[in-house]
């Protein structure tokens, strides 16, 4: 096993270890530091694949931004009176098997034919001249989504604070 | 190999969490795992198959943007829905309007 295959296995453990952390724990500190080992360690795999601008891009904007996000709306919506916060969870048989069903597909599906990749160190100003090339209608509506998204959040909080 | 299963796995867990927590904000948190889970997979499948770096960071780069925004809109949404009617979980919410 080479070092970039045992730094991928790394990864990928940390990933699973905090998804697994996520979906299993009923303590809301918990769950926000799972989701963040996730993060994080999908952050670590774009980094071993070569793209550093995604690893950095996904730091700033999940770990940085979403994380703090889901932590702030968990912070409004619980009442002080809360001793001890928990999320409510309904564990059931039939999610565990349609959950372990699409996790078989999945595996059966892409396992043979998704070998290890090998990474391909890319620049980010690589990434820049595609955005700005041939990708830019993409690029553009993206920004437009993000306005949308934007003005769509400000719309919602706001028609919340009328009624 | 390890990716795609490790990627599978933890997609599996996100569609688990997503069927079985009542919490809104944890059924979110099971999303992002699932979109994480798919972009980490994208690249990998892509840079398996000889794709070029540049062009498959920069899909990935817009799938990360399009998920952060999801997630925005889905916690105002939730935080609105709270204020409204002071509930958060998703089995409380009989009506989609009024």
């Amino acid at each position: 096993m080479s070092a970039n295959d045992l730094a991928l296995a790394v990864t990928v453990t940390v990933m699973v270890a905090g998804a697994a952390g996520t979906v299993l724990t009923s303590d809301v500190p918990r769950l926000v530091i799972s989701l963040g080992t996730f993060l994080l360690g999908v952050a670590a795999a774009f980094l071993v694949m070569g793209s550093p601008l995604l690893a950095v891009s996904q730091v700033f904007v999940y770990v940085g931004g979403v994380l703090v996000l889901v932590l702030f709306a968990l912070m409004m919506v619980r009442r002080s009176g809360d001793e001890k916060p928990k999320v409510a969870t309904r564990h059931d048989l039939g999610a565990a098997v349609i959950a372990l069903g699409v996790f078989v597909l999945l595996a059966a599906v892409l396992g043979p034919v998704a070998a290890d990749p090998t990474p391909v160190v890319t620049a980010p100003n690589e990434v820049g001249a595609i955005l700005l090339g041939p990708s830019l209608v993409a690029f553009e509506l993206v920004g437009v989504l993000l306005l949308a998204a934007l003005l769509a959040v400000l719309v919602i909080v706001k028609g919340g604070e009328d009624s | 190999m390890i990716v795609a299963i490790g990627c599978a796995a933890a997609f599996s867990l996100g569609v688990y969490a997503v069927l079985t927590r009542r919490d809104v904000i944890a059924i979110l948190a099971g999303a992002e795992l699932m979109l994480g889970a798919a972009n980490v997979q994208l690249v990998a499948f892509a840079l398996s198959r000889g794709g070029d770096g540049a062009v498959v960071s920069s899909f990935a780069l817009i799938v990360l943007v399009i998920a952060a925004a999801e997630a925005a809109v889905g916690m105002a949404l939730v935080v609105t829905a709270y204020r409204r009617t002071r509930r958060t979980l998703v089995d409380e919410f009989g009506e989609v309007s009024g």
